[in-house]
């Protein structure tokens, strides 16, 4: 197989399973006449989801301002954290371990208390959402700033280079690659970390996103609009994923191999 | 760039009584004693382990050797060539060979005319723009080379340089090295597990034993140069490779 066939069935492969799988499910759903209220088909869920847009559209907009303030507040943070911890082993030794519990505390079992310290909705989610958001970056672009060729630190050394020289012209180039891997796991992230926060606060907090209205869908049984929300939820992810992969893609197609193709 | 002239002190770099041993215990070389002749090519040949790094890292002065005492005549024209090229894979090759005037802080203007000046003496005058992946093993290590000529080294430390380049691209690069050391007269420290290699280049080679490595046998090439094919081969040179073959065979260095 040539490459230019490869390309394209990288992208048609997939693109044919989630074909079969739609027409499949609208098949099903067809044949055995199954109520919309239970499982709704995928003809209904596009048809609710034009005739909603206008409410599912302003609730979007909610959902992606909240994950992409996350993912920049956890890009901010999580490299500057990432500056300190390769500052000195010592100081990483010390803070790891709280970066590691920031990590393993489920955001549903602290979010109710930030909704609660944090008056404003939008801020307390943008919070909740980091702290999902923020680990993978502090994690990635640590192990960037610390996986430098030993013959390059050498020379840098050799030449007198001083401690920004090093950081900015031989560290933070040397990270790059593993500070997109980093923020493409936290693009979906921070996005899983606003649906969820929203989700905690439930449908009392004024800032109305897609957790929002797959709540009050399930509440009124109109599940045609829960699929619509789940759907655009779905999309907003694979579009954060792209993004952060085209941005990886344009910054490091010269030189990194995972960019060159085979 | 100038040529290095006879103004300074004849002994390019002296270790007395060097012995290290690593952080993890490894004792990697034992009272090393070694006077270096200002523009010698002095080369060192042993064993896998057996300390050629770890001395070519304390006559840089990367490392401090556990004891003793290292002298350097001229600390800032100090060039490493690694054993594989280490070049910035994100910079062009131009930009590559700039690093050492870059963070010397040079002034741009005179950086562009040394930097086109390294590369034209290698051969890459046509690759300054190109990136190092683009290159061939051997164009890779002629970069290395340029960004090591581009400060003007008196000292010149080689780990190895073309231990990982097939026979044909070495013994080129082996002969541009030599024309080079003429050209310029730089101090050259040479590491090579390679009999031949060490014994077409060197004015003098020491064999190292088994670690932790100590100086075990010396064998002058009193040779001139220049030094062509003709050299390599003739009889003088299989006596000569004959000679150091059985010298590394007595310190139990092959
Ligand atoms: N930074 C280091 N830390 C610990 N041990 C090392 C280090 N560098 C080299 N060694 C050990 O010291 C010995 C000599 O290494 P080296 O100088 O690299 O030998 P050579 O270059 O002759 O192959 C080896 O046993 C090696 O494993
Ligand atoms: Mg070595």
């Amino acid at each position: 197989m040539s490459a230019g066939t490869n390309r394209w069935s990288l992208v048609l492969a997939p693109l044919g399973v989630g074909v079969v799988v739609i027409l499949f499910w609208q098949g099903l759903v067809t044949v055995f006449d199954v109520p919309s209220y239970l499982v709704p088909g995928p003809w209904l869920v596009a048809k609710t989801l034009v005739a909603d847009w206008s409410l599912l559209s302003a609730s979007l907009l909610v959902t992606l301002s909240i994950a992409l303030l996350a993912l920049l507040a956890a890009v901010v943070l999580g490299v500057a954290t990432a500056f300190v911890f390769v500052q000195s082993r010592a100081v990483e030794m010390s803070l790891l371990p709280y970066a590691v519990l920031l990590q393993v505390t489920p955001i549903v079992a602290i979010a109710p208390l930030i909704i609660i310290w944090v008056r404003d909705p939008l801020p307390a989610l943008v919070i909740c959402a980091t702290i999902v958001a923020l680990f993978p970056m502090i994690a990635n672009t640590t192990l960037g700033l610390r996986s430098v060729d030993r013959g390059l630190l050498d020379l840098f050394r050799m030449n007198r280079a001083s401690r920004w020289q090093t950081l900015f012209r031989l560290r933070v180039p040397s990270a790059l690659p593993y500070f997109f891997a980093g923020l493409k796991v936290s693009s979906g992230l921070s996005l899983i970390g606003a649906v969820v926060a929203e989700f905690v606060a439930g449908t009392g907090g004024t800032a109305s996103g897609l957790a929002y209205q797959i709540l009050q869908a399930g509440l009124q049984l109109n599940i045609p609009r829960l699929f619509a929300a789940l759907v655009l939820i779905t999309a907003t992810g694979v579009a954060l994923f792209a993004a952060a992969s085209l941005l990886a893609w344009l910054t490091l197609r010269r030189w990194h191999e995972s960019t060159i193709a085979a | 760039m100038h040529k290095v002239t006879d103004d300074g002190p004849a002994t390019a770099l002296e270790l007395s009584q060097v012995s290290h041993v690593h952080a993890n215990g490894v004792r990697a070389l034992d009272t090393v004693d070694l006077l270096v002749r200002r523009a010698e090519f002095l080369t060192f040949i042993g064993p896998s382990g057996c300390g050629k790094s770890t001395l070519l890292r304390i006559a840089a002065g990367l490392v401090a050797p556990s004891q003793g005492a290292v002298r350097r005549a001229d600390e800032d024209a100090t060039a490493f060539v690694f054993q594989s090229a280490t070049l910035m894979p994100w910079a062009r090759v131009a930009k590559n060979v700039a690093l050492p005037l870059e963070l010397a802080g040079a002034p741009a203007t005179d950086r562009e005319a040394r930097v086109a000046e390294a590369l034209a003496r290698v051969g890459l005058s046509d690759f300054a723009q190109a990136l190092p992946r683009e290159l061939s093993g051997g164009m890779q290590m002629r970069a290395s080379i340029a960004r090591a000529l581009v400060i003007a080294p008196r000292l010149l430390l080689m780990d190895e340089p073309f231990g990982a380049l097939d026979e044909i691209t070495r013994g080129r690069l082996d002969r541009e090295l030599l024309d080079l050391w003429q050209e310029r007269r730089f101090t050259t420290l040479f590491v090579t597990h390679s009999l031949v290699e060490a014994v077409f280049v060197s004015s003098r080679v020491l064999v190292m034993s088994p670690r932790p490595g100590r100086i075990a046998a010396e064998l002058v090439i009193d040779e001139p140069h220049p030094r062509d094919d003709g050299f390599r081969l003739s009889a003088r040179f299989a006596a000569l490779c004959g000679q150091l073959q059985s010298l590394m065979l007595r310190a139990g260095a092959a």
